[in-house]
């Protein structure tokens, strides 16, 4: 008699999404199985990486962090161009960081000028993210859809304070939205229903379920991505059979481990490596926990990742 | 329908139809079958055809296959002996009006290109703006969807005068609704009314003065159906797609003010295919049964100082108030807030004074939204160290309100008041207690302004089953005292009422899924006589609950045929919970400790296990510190309760669940308890009283331990025997 290993029988599967403009999309999520258990079921695209740009010059960030941008640093177009010329990226994701009303709280008529800008200069597909503030989200990202129709954003994040108004404008503009909700299983699947409703396209919701870095709560995230996929899987919840975005970079690089230097904390050794590690590994994480996009920073923790992938993939 | 309007309706379109005809006709000569035709900057061609009919009708050429359908979907004119239902008919018709009107604007369009702006503001020399572009359409209509506008008010004709014009255009604004003019009554059009009043007219007002004739109403209908097709993600030609989604998500409706002729009847019958009602200011004949809109087709005859309330109770608009508008903050962070001695400047109830709050129920036409009444002195009228007597008044009204919901709403109250900075509020019922304190007076304060609240705060938190709130304040001793008995009598009747439902009278329970964020596979059943553990959620909660948020927590489940009547087990709610927790849960028993009990999440308020020497069961609550006789604290017992897992022997129960007479019935009931720290005794005493009777064993109280007499099952033994507690006598538990 040989040995058989136990398999796990997936009833449900994740919708297969294509994003970005036609002729140039990128399709994530279709597994029928846990995250790289090809043993039990396929993952027909592996997960994608979307490297991160900002609407305008980050103050608080590691010179880690800065260096390999530091050329672009200033003008958002030249540095998403710089993600996907030099450092391949599949796909971009702009911050829109300066919308916060705490922060420079520029307007939604400026934001959405720096998107035509950085949309007009990069093919791939570009997530667009607004600062979380629930009613400046809601200006911005209109504004957002309006200038970029016919650009196939992914835009977020849309929670359930403005699900409607930013929901409706994506349909209206035919974007993907970005369906946003505080580490919760149920919020996550309640606000999927509501946009369904509002008759958001399935084919049309990629879902973010939030993320902590690694040592910031990441574990408990982990369990809410990953209960995500049970249910989307084995339970047939098909509210929740969406592909997963973690949006980890802005989490990893500002924790006090990226910034404080090794002079100050000789345990913690040498910065830049550590920075680098942090985001690879709380990325590799989220990757076992389900993520289909990661939202990353660092060239190098993003080889480190993309090998990773490509390793699980080939199973090797 | 009414056989009088169905009949104008088709006579309508009977003339709208040939009208269009003969328009089709002259511009075949003029142009030829290839010249285009359509409205300006837009996608959706003739958007009420294209969305209707799936056709683009992109030249005159197309025309003619849209005129040979609205031929065939006028019906023959009503004849008298005929006395059929008129419904469908007229419908169609008015549908037939419709894309009539269509092919007539565009070919005025073609004629006089510049009779309309083609801009989003008048011009100084031409005011009718003509149907909007796509550009106007994404922007105005994405507020349709997410609610910034509800929906449109389209208003034929005109008001008798310019005040008046301007007063209905402005409630309209103020609900955040949109205004499309067309048609004029006797020369005049309310476009033109509100200039002459100095009213602003244009989309950024929201006052669209669409055009001259009833026929520019096309670009009101065009406007919903591309709102259905842009935002909706309804295909051109699904027309059921299109209807549908107008009815339940643009709020819209005709208010024709002036004499209603055919061509308007023909209009108002096609708008009610979109599920657009008609308010109409003269006595027309009124269609109230409901059936393709919401609630009434017609209804006619309306002061001008009502029109648009009523417009907005037919279409079963929700009012949305996003303010409460008061001279004090207003908000959680002052609900702990105390009003001590030295700061009291004011005060009522409490047993210094008659105090009642009470909110009952009425008839839709008994209330008027937002009307504040205060009867009797208010705090600008009193000196510092004062007391009156008060009572408050809710009357609420709505198509989904139910009696039962009043207790939920009057319940609110206690924390609603005490949202105000500078007040406090205490008790319920007729033991409510308000303090004012000295800042609040000085700011203006008056309690008027928790009428204000309350209007304010039941829209916002309970817009699901409330539609129209007013308030009536009292300090006079008199009516106080009449409010008084009124609110006994109807506490008396809501006891009552609570206390006649039993699991047996209600066929639907509903279930509570608010934890499985922390207990993925937890699923509470909330029953009349089961209140779930947490203590916060009753049955009647839980009904409201599910009619304001009908994708929540609380789901309604038809419980079934019952299977064990003493476990309690019904099929429905087995089913339920199967699916609900995922297959991690296979069966529950609503009143049972040993077999299959419920599963908890964390928030239980107390846990119940058994006492095998004792062969009874202990119950402890959360606020109790010590030990118990089983051997384990309630943070120890908490955690073998929880998390949704299935402990038999271990349940999770709410205070209110111990007095209930399906508690534990598997096991015996009340009569199993032994015992209780004394604060829950104490606690429960008053509500054990009546069980204890219908056991027949009023002093049964006295026979249950607690903790002053012993924390381990050998301690409180002696007592239990000497007592005689029945438990003892009982079958085995185990």
């Amino acid at each position: 008699m040989t040995f058989e290993a136990p398999k796990v029988s997936y009833s449900g599967k994740i919708r297969e999404i294509p994003l970005g403009r036609e002729g140039n999309t990128v399709t994530v999520g279709g597994e029928s199985c846990y995250p790289f258990h090809l043993f039990e079921g396929e993952m027909p695209y592996p997960p994608k990486i979307a490297m991160e740009v900002y609407d305008s010059e980050p103050e608080d960030w590691p010179d880690t962090a800065l260096e390999p941008f530091a050329d672009v640093i200033k003008d958002p177009a030249a540095w998403a161009r710089k993600c996907v010329d030099t450092y391949g990226a599949e796909m971009i994701a702009l911050q829109l960081a300066s919308t916060d009303p705490n922060d420079k709280d520029i307007s939604a008529d400026e934001a959405a000028g720096i998107t035509k800008a950085v949309s007009d200069v990069v093919d791939v597909p570009m997530i667009v993210l607004g600062c979380g503030n629930v009613d400046k989200d809601t200006d911005v990202l209109k504004a957002v859809c309006e200038v970029c129709e016919g650009r196939d954003l992914i835009i977020g994040p849309v929670a359930e304070g403005n699900y409607r108004a930013i929901g409706a404008t994506a349909i209206g503009y035919k974007h993907t939205v970005l369906a946003s909700t505080p580490i919760d299983i149920n919020l996550a699947k309640q606000l999927n229903i509501l946009l369904g409703n509002l008759n958001v396209p399935d084919e049309k919701i990629i879902i973010d379920p939030s993320t902590g870095a690694l040592g910031y709560g990441l574990e408990y995230c982990y369990s809410v991505m990953e209960r995500i996929r049970m249910a989307a899987l084995i339970q047939e919840d098909e509210r929740l059979q969406f592909p997963i975005i973690s949006n980890l970079a802005r989490e990893v690089w500002k924790t006090k481990e990226v910034k404080v230097p090794e002079s100050e904390a000789p345990l913690l050794g040498d910065v830049k490596k550590r920075g680098i590690l942090m985001e690879a590994l709380t990325a590799q994480c989220v990757l076992l926990a389900g993520a289909d996009i990661l939202v990353m920073r660092h060239p190098e923790a993003i080889s480190l990742v993309k090998e990773s992938i490509k390793d699980l993939m080939t199973g090797k | 329908m009414s056989k009088i309007i169905c009949s104008a309706a088709i006579r309508g379109a009977h003339k709208i139809v040939g009208m269009a005809e003969e328009k089709y006709k002259e511009a075949l000569k003029k142009w030829g079958p290839d010249q285009e035709i359509g409205f300006p900057n837009t996608t959706y061609y003739l958007p009420i055809i294209y969305g209707m009919l799936g056709i683009p009708v992109e030249t005159l050429g197309d025309v003619r296959q849209i005129l040979d359908k609205c031929k065939e979907l006028v019906p023959p004119p009503v004849s008298d002996k005929v006395w059929l239902p008129y419904l469908a008919p007229a419908l169609e018709a008015g549908m037939a009006t419709y894309f009539a009107e269509e092919i007539i604007e565009a070919i005025l369009y073609l004629e006089q290109p510049d009779f309309y702006t083609k801009a989003e503001d008048p011009l100084p020399d031409n005011i009718w703006l003509g149907a909007a572009d796509d550009v106007i359409m994404r922007k105005r209509g994405v507020e349709f969807v997410d609610g910034t506008a509800p929906g449109f008010a389209a208003i034929l004709g005109a008001a008798p005068s310019i005040e008046i014009a301007a007063k209905i255009a402005i409630e309209l604004q103020e609900k955040n609704l949109y205004v499309f003019m067309c048609a004029d009554h006797e020369g005049k059009t309310m476009s033109e009314q509100l200039i002459e009043a100095g009213v602003q007219v244009g989309w950024p007002t929201r006052l669209v003065s669409f055009g001259p004739s009833y026929r520019a109403a096309v670009f009101a209908i065009g406007f919903a159906t591309r709102v259905a097709m842009s935002f909706g993600g309804v295909k051109p030609g699904d027309f059921k797609g299109n209807l549908y989604y107008n009815k339940d998500r643009v709020f819209a409706f005709a208010m024709p003010l002036g004499t209603v002729t055919d061509e308007w009847y023909a209009n108002a019958a096609g708008g009610i295919n979109w599920g657009f009602p008609t308010i109409a200011d003269t006595p027309i004949p009124e269609v109230l049964p409901t059936g393709v809109c919401t609630y009434e087709h017609v209804v006619s005859n309306i002061p001008h100082d009502k029109i648009v309330a009523r417009a907005i109770e037919v279409r079963g608009l929700k009012v949305s108030i996003t303010k409460v508008d008061i001279p004090m903050s207003y908000g959680p962070a002052f609900e702990g807030e105390r009003i001590r001695k030295d700061d009291l400047y004011f005060e009522c109830g409490g047993g210094r004074t008659l105090g009642v709050e009470l909110t009952v129920s009425k008839d839709m036409s008994e209330v008027e939204d937002g009307k504040v009444e205060m009867i009797g002195p208010d705090l600008d009228e009193v000196k510092e160290g004062d007391k009156l007597p008060f009572a408050m008044l809710i009357e609420v009204a709505g198509r989904k309100m139910q009696s039962d919901f009043e207790p939920i709403l009057e319940r609110q109250i206690h924390h609603l008041v005490n949202y105000v900075q500078g007040i406090m509020h205490i008790g319920q019922r007729n033991i409510m207690w308000i303090r004012v304190g000295k800042a609040a007076v000085e700011k203006g304060f008056l309690l008027k302004h928790l009428g204000t609240v309350m209007h304010a705060k039941n829209h916002q938190d309970f817009g699901g089953i409330v539609d129209k709130v007013q308030v009536k304040i009292y300090t006079e001793e008199e009516k106080v005292k009449e409010v008084l008995a009124q609110a006994k009598r109807v506490y008396k009747e809501r006891d009552k009422r609570v206390e006649g439902m039993t699991d047996e009278t209600e066929e639907t329970y509903y279930s509570c899924t608010l934890c499985q964020s922390f207990a993925p596979s937890h699923v509470c059943i909330i029953t009349p006589e089961r209140v779930g553990m947490c203590g916060a959620y009753n049955w009647l909660d839980c009904k409201a609950s599910f009619e304001i948020n009908p994708t929540g927590p609380n789901q309604p489940i038809i419980k079934g045929e019952c299977t064990e009547p003493v476990l309690g087990r019904w099929k429905g709610i087995t089913d339920f919970v199967i699916k609900a927790s995922r297959q991690k849960v296979e069966q529950i028993s609503a009143y049972s400790l040993m077999d299959f009990p419920m599963t908890a999440c964390g928030c239980f308020e107390c846990v119940a296990t058994i006492l095998p020497m004792c062969n009874g069961i202990m119950v402890v609550n959360r606020d109790s510190m010590g030990m118990t006789p089983c051997g384990m604290k309630f943070t120890t017992l908490a955690g073998m309760v929880g998390g949704g897992n299935q402990t038999p022997g271990f349940l999770g129960v709410s205070k209110h669940y111990i007095c209930s007479r399906k508690f534990l019935l598997a096991e015996g009931g009340l009569k199993r308890v032994v015992w209780l720290p004394k604060m829950l005794k104490e606690e429960l005493a008053e509500r054990m009283k009546p069980i204890c009777e219908e056991m027949g064993i009023p002093n049964f109280a006295d026979m249950i331990a607690d903790d002053t007499i012993g924390t381990t099952e050998e301690e409180i033994l002696p007592f239990l025997e000497e007592k005689g507690h029945p438990a003892l006598t009982m079958d085995p538990l185990m």
